[in-house]
């Protein structure tokens, strides 16, 4: 099997600009969040992402000005409120979102991963997002019974994926969780996929616990070990959200000023990710989210 | 029903509204049902374990749509994250577990929704206000799985902590959840089944009269009169024939079971915008 290791320079590369990006994020979990600043500190414009419920990673991204687009259900923080930045793009047109049922998406997703034009759901009908929709038509049901809504199929260049391990060939698994289906589905869609792991291991310790691993290495083309890789987002059962730095994002997020310095402070100026993990209260601040003391 | 000690309790002396709206919630789950909660939905969280406390303790909760039937300890700050699916019997797979089970019919066919936009014909909207879909006045969080629920012959349990005139809609502005869309049959004319069957606000209990569609008020509150439902809701509702009743208060043994078992942390207050 060959070897997909490498730094979080190195794989950003395979993200340009322009590229659609499906990003694991379930509102304030599992964000490969090392990555996406990465890909911020290398400037990448014009970007289109695509996930379940975008959180801070889609905030951060929107507010240093990377994407111009969104695929996917919702934009929400959850407990922190709305990802401003975000909302503010859509308001003034910046960013367009195409916004699908949580069926649609996975129904494009599945269609793009599995080489199909479409695959149908049975959700959405009746509401006003079929309509200004182009990746979305009623279908007659070829066999006689009620329409189908027909979710054209979605094919992202990159998938960005983050896991609680992985050997030296992208062979991904995770730990007992909640298995949301961006690990499933996305990674399988996307052109390219990039993953970043808590932890690098020998491939005979996944050997251990087969039923765990969820992707095979061979749809991975880089993995890249990031210890807390998906701070400030939870990533159980490793560890808790950071609700403390979501907190300072929201309050800085009302003022052009207070979100370049957080960006200065977290995103831009730690020179890599172990700078980053000082800047954000190091060790003593992970220890507790390890505990799940998260506020 | 053999008698119920937890709802033949007396009514509560002290009591606050969201315990009300709790206690009603929770009357609209029977055992034998399914039902899974989505993010920032503390009431729904709270009512789903009132009932299994007290008259439905064989009402499965998927916490998160992820965990079948965890301990719960007390509701923690987020009804989307692990500590609320703790000690679960299974990860229920979003992709294919959950969707599955959802799509399928048989199984949780009831839904709490929660939205910022609500017309009288149970239509719901979380996506945009004003201006155009793709230059909106407000942007709002998306529709994620209500736009499935919506037409998947669900039955829909609106609950609203912030009954205004600006939530509670003559036409929402974007149909993001499909309700009774313009009313009579047009749902089932477009092969739809299910529908909304309840809205649960801060001031009153509504429901849909049965052949126009129209919302429908059913009770007010204690200590809440007509005139201010009335004066906070976008449109007229149906009037019952012969007065509205009074809303059921909250039994002392549900205030009980709310404040000290389900969510001593308070959580739930979280949903009141403050006045």
């Amino acid at each position: 099997m060959r070897v997909k290791q490498t730094t979080l320079a190195e794989a950003a590369s395979l993200v340009s600009d322009g590229d659609t990006v499906a990003l694991q994020n379930m509102a304030t979990q599992a964000a490969p969040m090392a990555m996406v600043r990465e890909l911020i500190r290398q400037g990448r414009r014009e970007l289109g992402l695509v996930c379940l419920v975008g959180g801070i990673a889609l905030d951060w991204l929107a507010a240093a000005g990377c994407m111009n687009r969104f695929i996917g259900n919702a934009v929400s923080m959850e407990q922190f409120g709305l990802a401003q930045h975000y909302r503010r793009g859509v308001e003034s047109g910046r960013i367009r979102m195409e916004e699908l049922s949580e069926t649609a998406l996975l129904a494009r997703l599945g269609a793009g991963a599995r080489n199909l034009p479409f695959l149908p759901t049975r959700g959405m009908i009746g509401t006003d997002l079929i309509d200004i929709n182009e990746n979305l038509t009623m279908l007659d049901d070829p066999f006689g019974g009620p329409p189908v809504v027909a979710c054209r199929a979605l094919v992202p260049d990159v998938a960005l994926i983050h896991c609680h391990r992985a050997d030296r060939h992208g062979n991904v698994q995770y730990e007992p969780t909640a298995l949301w289906p961006d690990i499933g589905i996305m990674p399988k869609a996307a052109r390219r996929v990039i993953v970043t792991t808590e932890q690098i291991v020998d491939s005979d310790v996944l050997r251990v616990n087969p039923d765990r691993t969820v992707l095979p290495g061979f749809v991975v083309d880089a993995v890249v070990e990031v210890p807390w890789g998906a701070h400030p987002t939870s990533f159980n059962p490793l560890y808790g959200y950071d609700a403390a730095l979501h907190l300072a994002w929201a309050a800085a997020a009302r003022s052009d000023d207070d979100v370049a310095a957080f960006l200065d402070s977290y995103v831009y100026g730690p020179a890599d990710h172990d700078a980053y993990l000082t800047a954000v209260g190091g060790v003593e601040r992970m220890a507790a989210l390890a505990r799940w003391e998260t506020g | 029903m053999a008698p119920d000690p937890h709802l033949d309790s007396p009514p509560a002396g002290d009591w606050t509204v969201d315990e009300l709206m709790i206690a009603v919630l929770a009357s609209c789950f029977e055992d034998g049902d399914q039902a899974c909660n989505g993010m920032a939905s503390f009431l729904p969280v709270a009512a789903l374990q009132l009932a299994k406390l007290t008259h439905a303790p064989d009402l499965v909760w998927l916490a998160g749509a992820v965990g079948l039937e965890p301990r719960p300890g007390p509701i923690p700050a987020s009804t989307l994250e692990a500590p609320l699916w703790r000690d679960a019997l299974m990860y229920v797979e979003q992709y294919g577990d959950f969707w599955t089970l959802a799509l399928n019919g048989r199984w949780l066919q009831k839904f709490c929704v929660g939205a910022a936009q609500l017309d009288r014909f149970g239509n719901a909207n979380n996506s945009v206000i004003g201006g155009d879909f793709h230059a909106p006045k407000v942007r709002l969080p998306g529709t994620a799985g209500l736009a499935d629920m919506g037409s998947l012959g669900k039955q829909l349990y609106y609950w609203n902590p912030n009954h205004n005139p600006r939530s509670l809609v003559e036409t929402v502005d974007f149909v993001s959840c499909a309700g009774y869309l313009g009313g009579g049959d047009e749902r089932e004319r477009l092969g739809l089944t299910g529908g909304p069957e309840l809205v649960v606000t801060n001031l009153c209990v509504m429901d849909f009269e049965p052949d126009s569609k129209h919302m429908r008020l059913r009770s007010v509150h204690p200590d809440v009169t007509l005139e201010q439902v009335l004066d906070a809701t976008g449109y007229e509702p149906v009037l019952p024939p012969g007065g509205v009743p009074v809303t059921p208060k909250p039994t002392a043994e549900q205030v009980r079971l709310i404040r000290e078992v389900i969510d001593p942390h308070g959580m739930r207050h979280r949903e009141f915008r403050r006045r």
